[in-house]
């Protein structure tokens, strides 16, 4: 279960975040362990190189772009490595959609498609979608090309 | 089209960045989304409006259930647009609002006409959006589609299908397992996401299926599979096959092994980690069978991505714990993770190597932890420091230098959980390593010299009582303790008196000047530090009077309670002050965890608590009414102790009403032989009066009905006559014990399904506490020994040493010594195991 996908500026301030099947109370906890982690570690990291750890029994991949850090948090099957394929799959579809790493005002720009993108990456926790081609048409109800 | 709020264009971005939901109030976007309800429809403007309806949501804001009803009403009138942009957004908002059940209704038809449009995207859409707002009776009306959209040619269809799937799955798994021949069929699809959604879903409907599922991998490994995260599951599914076909390496190959081996050369790092991950784990894995997948698992160590080395290191810090020679060979690359950036990775890479290290590396290595610890996080300190105590036990001659860095540590900076897990270790590598004590001891003084929490404070005082008199020298650890007198709170306080009595219990010399320290304690500011002190001083004889033999002091100050402290806990609340004072002989012994006496989801659920007393049983029903519309009068449980002939009932405590889920107790006592762990069958019929309850009023109806419930039966065994209570260390207590009431057979457990499986049933009969770890049986041992400690009935201690052996392919043999305090425990301990 992909049980988070949170994104957060460079002051930690939340701009998207979901969860999946993560009880409420938690989320504040959760959001707070996350933002803490990228400020512990995220300084001087390169775009889109991806940093990992691990809590318990969950897992945790995480990565900057541009002004903006993501997070994705995991369980069971969703380890560091199927959490990286999806980080990937989310990095791709967010610079495919902002024409580059963005700034914080160009992902707030371009918020309802980022918002699309990842409706058609996670599916309540599941992976659904992985090629920021395909994502791209589909956000604009296309089919995909290969069909 | 979702249009960007502001048009702007990249060589803006120098300019001032301000964010285009500055000042966003909730209020003002619910007013917004009145444009909803336009006649003519802008669906620019609407899309925006949407995207602040998600900014919100996406920010942690809740709607309330009007602001939900109401938004997702005007939603609903965006189906009248034909612009793709926007329909696309009203299909991600009604998912985030995720109406109530009562107005699913209003958005039905619109998706049902969605999904059945020629347009695949639309129906891909409306599926994804109706799985996720549907119940159970829409599912069967559009079942139908479902099935046939699984096939769709369109992959983005046949996905939405499938993924909708897994989730019904779990609401509606009646409906979702008609599907499977669909599902069936999507398995081989060309799309690689259709193949692997479809392999998920097929696997969850037939997991039960083991034989199905062992065909669905073996037909998989000769087909293709299209994607590495669909070849990811092949792997694990096909490690449940093998796990499940159970330890054939004995004789022969392991099947499938040849398929996992392979996939360590697959392109995709993904799919190598998991079948190097598959192969660790096999059961029973041998070292040819472990080495090409360690191998690869080494390469990955020196990789430049740190999700690879993380990944690398915590699959062999997991191998380590089973097999730490065989990942020897990757000591070197994971030194060099100590000083890796990422502080996950070194902490997993010290892990492992203090799991593998051998004697002459322990100093090295400590040196390099030193300097680590000073900037990990307390939770990673926690681990290591877990990792020293089994190096140490491990290395007993070592104690010298792990001792010392415990000790260092342990005056750093740290939370309470660090702090615990040191103290934890120190106490441990005390009891187990004698050398270790002294220097161990004073550690622990010096830390209760500055030490923030009361908790850990009390412990280690606690600890000092027992273990400071038999020093060499007791009188040196007084200072550190009657410091603690002048200088902490009341309960540290009190337990220091504690500790000082049992110094001048255990050591006569000191036994004077303990005196002159308690009667200053008498003075405290603190009742029960003042009580205490009395208390003691009496004890001890301290007024001149001889109160007590030195026997009884002794027992008094370091005994046991013979009574479960939960129990008496309980017995002390439900005690009513009255003229009768306290009898703490009324308190349980023991009590059973409850046993189900229903099966899951029945009308009635009853479990049953037993409460075990020297002449008494008491059984505890606890009685759950779970239908709405009754109430239950005068319950009881009616016992047939025919077959427990030594018990009769003397008393029974019926319920006077029992009203729909809210758990209330009946009770039974039975008398039975003082002293003797009396055993027996009993039936019991649950008897009550049923009433009507009106569910609108909740009210009972006059009228009543008697009726009856057959529970099922209970035993009292052998085992509920034994309290579990462990013992520091077996070998020491086995030895004070002595051999004068040992006893010693052996018997033949027949075929066992394997040698855990063995142990684990024995430990389960004697109902004893296992000791030191065990009760786990290393994976392919031929032979284990199991040391079990308990206190039978009468206070009466006992300790089992269990020696299995595998005698033939699944024989199991099983030597038994028991030693107790009393022959005849002994040879009832024999006789448990003899009917079981």
């Amino acid at each position: 279960m992909i049980l988070a996908v949170l994104f957060a500026n460079v002051e930690g301030n939340i701009l998207i975040e979901r969860f999946h099947g993560v009880p409420a109370e938690e989320r504040l906890h959760w959001r707070s362990f996350l933002v803490k982690l990228g400020a512990d570690n995220l300084k001087g990291a390169k775009n889109e190189e991806l940093l990992v750890a691990c809590h318990k029994s969950v897992y945790i991949v995480y990565t900057v772009l541009g002004d903006v850090s993501i997070y994705v948090v995991g369980k069971d099957e969703y380890d560091e490595l199927a959490l990286s394929e999806v980080i990937f799959v989310i990095t791709s579809a967010v610079k495919d959609v902002c024409g580059k790493a963005p700034t914080e005002r160009l992902f707030l720009d371009k918020y309802g498609r980022i918002c699309l993108c990842l409706d058609e990456i996670v599916w309540k926790g599941y992976l659904e979608n992985t090629e920021k081609d395909r994502i791209k048409r589909l956000i604009r109800l296309k089919p995909p090309t290969e069909f | 089209m979702a249009q960007p709020l502001v048009k702007k264009d990249d060589d803006r971005d120098d300019e001032a960045e301000y964010s285009p939901f500055l000042g966003i109030e909730k209020g003002a976007v619910l007013q917004e989304a009145r444009v909803f309800n336009d006649p003519q429809l802008d669906a620019r403007r609407c899309s925006q409006v949407i995207t602040k309806l998600l900014y919100l949501l996406n920010q942690g804001d809740t709607f309330t259930k009007i602001e939900a009803t109401e938004v997702f009403f005007a939603v609903t009138k965006l189906f009248q647009s034909r612009d793709l942009g926007l329909r696309r957004m009203v299909y991600l908002i009604i998912k985030e609002l995720s109406p109530s059940s009562d107005e699913v209704i209003i958005v039905t038809s619109s998706l049902m006409k969605d999904m059945n449009s020629k347009t695949d995207m639309y129906r891909a859409n409306a599926i994804r959006v109706l799985c996720r707002i549907t119940d159970g009776t829409l599912l069967t009306q559009i079942e139908r589609y479902l099935k046939q959209a699984i096939v769709d040619k369109n992959p983005v269809v046949a996905s939405a299908a499938l993924v909708s799937g897994i989730h019904l799955l779990q609401t509606n798994p009646e409906i979702v397992k008609r599907w499977s021949n669909e599902v069936q069929e999507a398995v081989q699809s060309r799309a690689p996401l259709v193949q692997f959604h479809a392999l998920a879903l097929l696997h969850q409907i037939r997991q039960n299926d083991r034989l199905a599922v062992s065909k669905l991998v073996t037909s998989l490994m000769r087909g293709t599979v299209r994607s590495p995260l669909a070849q990811c599951l092949l792997i694990r599914y096909t490690s449940q096959v093998i796990w499940e076909s159970g330890n054939n390496t004995q004789s022969g190959d392991r099947p499938f092994y040849d398929f996992l081996e392979s996939c360590l050369r697959h392109k995709s790092e993904m799919v190598i980690f998991e079948a190097a991950r598959a192969i660790t784990e096999l059961n029973g894995v041998t070292s040819r069978e472990l080495t090409p997948a360690i191998t690869v698992l080494q390469l990955f160590l020196s990789s430049s991505k740190p999700v690879l080395r993380f990944a690398a290191v915590r699959t062999l810090n997991k191998v380590a714990m089973k097999h730490p020679m065989a990942i020897t060979n990757c000591n070197i690359d994971m030194e060099s993770l100590i000083s890796d950036q990422n502080r996950s990775i070194a902490t997993l890479a010290i892990t492992t190597l203090l799991k593998t290290g051998n004697e002459s590396s322990v100093d090295r290595l400590m040196k390099q932890i030193t300097n680590f610890m000073s900037d990990i996080a307390d939770e990673f300190k926690i681990v290591v420091v877990e990792a020293i105590r089994s190096l140490c036990l491990k290395f007993p001659l070592k104690y010298r230098s792990l001792m010392n860095f415990l000790s260092n540590i342990l005056r750093e900076e740290g939370g309470f959980d660090y702090k615990k897990a040191i103290v934890d270790s120190i106490v441990i590598l005390i009891r187990d390593i004698p050398d270790a004590k002294e220097s161990g001891l004073l550690h622990l003084c010096e830390f209760i010299e500055d030490c923030e929490f009361t908790y850990l404070s009390t412990q280690i005082l606690h600890f000092l009582g027992v273990e400071g008199p038999k020093t060499s020298d007791p009188s040196k650890y007084i200072r550190y303790i009657y410091n603690r007198v002048h200088l902490e709170n009341a309960t540290v306080r009190a337990s220091a008196v504690s500790t000082l009595a049992k110094f001048g219990a255990a050591v006569d010399e000191l036994k004077p000047r303990i005196f002159v320290l308690l009667r200053r304690c008498v003075f405290d500011s603190d009742d029960e530090v003042r009580d205490r002190a009395t208390l003691y001083q009496n004890t001890l004889g301290g007024d001149g009077s001889v109160v007590e033999t030195d026997k009884d002091v002794k027992d008094f100050l370091f005994g046991s309670f013979d009574v479960p402290l939960v129990n008496l806990e309980t017995s002390l609340k439900n005690y009513e002050p009255s003229e009768e004072p306290f009898d703490i002989n009324a308190v349980p012994r023991e009590s059973s965890a409850p046993v189900e006496l229903t099966e899951a989801e029945t009308e009635y659920a009853v479990n049953v608590v037993k409460h075990i007393f020297d002449k008494h049983v008491v059984f505890q029903y606890n009685c759950t009414n779970t239908i709405p519309e009754q109430l239950l009068e005068d319950v009881i449980v009616i016992v047939d102790a025919s077959e427990a002939e030594e018990f009769s009932e003397v008393f029974s405590k019926p319920l006077r009403s029992l009203p729909y889920d809210s758990p209330r107790q009946t009770f039974v006592a039975f008398e039975k032989p003082e002293g003797l762990a009396t055993v027996g069958k009993f039936s019991n019929i649950l008897k009550f009066i049923v009433k009507e309850v009106d569910p609108s009023t909740g009210e009972a109806e006059e009228d009543s009905v008697e009726d009856e419930y057959q529970l099922e039966d209970l035993d009292v065994v052998a085992a509920d006559y034994i309290l579990k209570v462990g013992v520091s260390n077996f070998r020491n207590a086995w030895e004070s014990l002595g051999d004068d009431f040992e006893r010693v057979d052996e018997y033949g457990l027949g075929p066992r399904e394997s040698l855990a499986e063995a142990v684990n049933a024995v430990i389960n009969l004697l109902g004893m506490q296992p000791c030191e770890g065990t009760e786990v049986v290393p994976p392919n041992s031929r032979s284990h020994t199991c040391l079990l400690s308990g206190v039978y009935i009468g206070n009466i201690k006992v300790l089992v040493r269990l020696s299995f052996g595998l005698d033939g392919p699944k024989d199991v043999a099983m030597k038994l010594a028991v030693r107790s305090e009393d022959e005849s425990v002994s040879d009832a301990i024999h006789e448990i195991v003899g009917s079981g």
